[in-house]
């Protein structure tokens, strides 16, 4: 299995109900071709950079999942033919990925962390970091960055 | 032999590859905030030779600067406004 991610957008004028159908449809996809939904977010509204199908705003849902090849192609198609999915984009994050094995290192991960004491801090740091790796990038801050280019002199 | 080297050190100075130097900073193509720094107004991707990047991370950007139009994140153009 491969990991993918899927970032799409849904038409922003779509009721509650609608929005829940378009989540649970996709989400019906991807199951029933063997794949396994791993985190569905949805970002928010926001303003397009340029207008899709005569919209300037769109609803953006980043869906990861795990699946084979073929459930990548049955997904766009399907997301091709709904009315309601402006545009979409696929991504591959991981070339082999095992769902199964992924959730044990969670729990075990979870253990690690849960005892936490000052010792265990810099063991368990870095695999911390790792996991929240392709979590959203809700603090981008780019402060920080124009500081450092006047320290390098 | 001492001038050159300082006139080096002056365009070191401003060229330094903020992804190299900052490892938590990523280049996502979800992250339209950070991507829109390497944007001219015009939406056109700001060259190395600007921007300073090393050439590894200014291929990662441009990947990421593209994708992020292709979802509508970044512009094509500046003169898509209804």
């Amino acid at each position: 299995m491969r990991k993918y991610e899927t970032f799409f957008i849904v038409d922003p004028d779509l009721s509650d109900e609608t929005n829940a159908a378009v989540d649970s449809k996709i989400d019906s996809i991807v199951t029933s071709n063997g794949g396994e939904v791993l985190t569905y977010v949805p970002w928010g509204k926001r303003k397009l950079a340029y207008a899709i199908r005569k919209r300037t705003r769109g609803l953006y849902v980043l869906m990861e999942y795990a699946g084979g090849p073929t459930l990548v192609a049955e997904l766009e198609r399907n997301l091709r033919i709904d009315e309601r999915i402006l545009k979409f984009i696929t991504v591959m994050l991981e070339e082999r990925f095992d769902p199964e094995k992924e959730r044990e290192r969670k729990a075990a991960q979870k253990a690690v962390v849960a005892p936490f004491t000052e010792d265990e801090e810099s063991a368990a740091i870095p695999l911390g970091a790792e996991e929240e790796e392709e979590e959203m990038p809700e603090d981008f801050e780019v402060e920080g960055v124009t500081d450092e280019d006047e320290e390098e002199e | 032999m001492m001038t050159v080297r300082r006139k080096r050190r002056t365009f070191a100075r401003r060229k330094i590859c903020r992804f190299c130097v900052d490892s938590d900073l990523r280049i996502d193509y979800k992250d339209s905030k950070t991507l829109r720094y390497f944007v001219t107004e015009r939406g056109k991707i700001v060259p190395r030779r600007i921007s300073g990047n090393c050439a590894k991370h200014q291929r990662e950007l441009t990947l990421a600067i593209k994708r992020a139009r292709q979802i509508a994140l970044l512009p094509f153009t500046a003169t898509h406004m209804l």
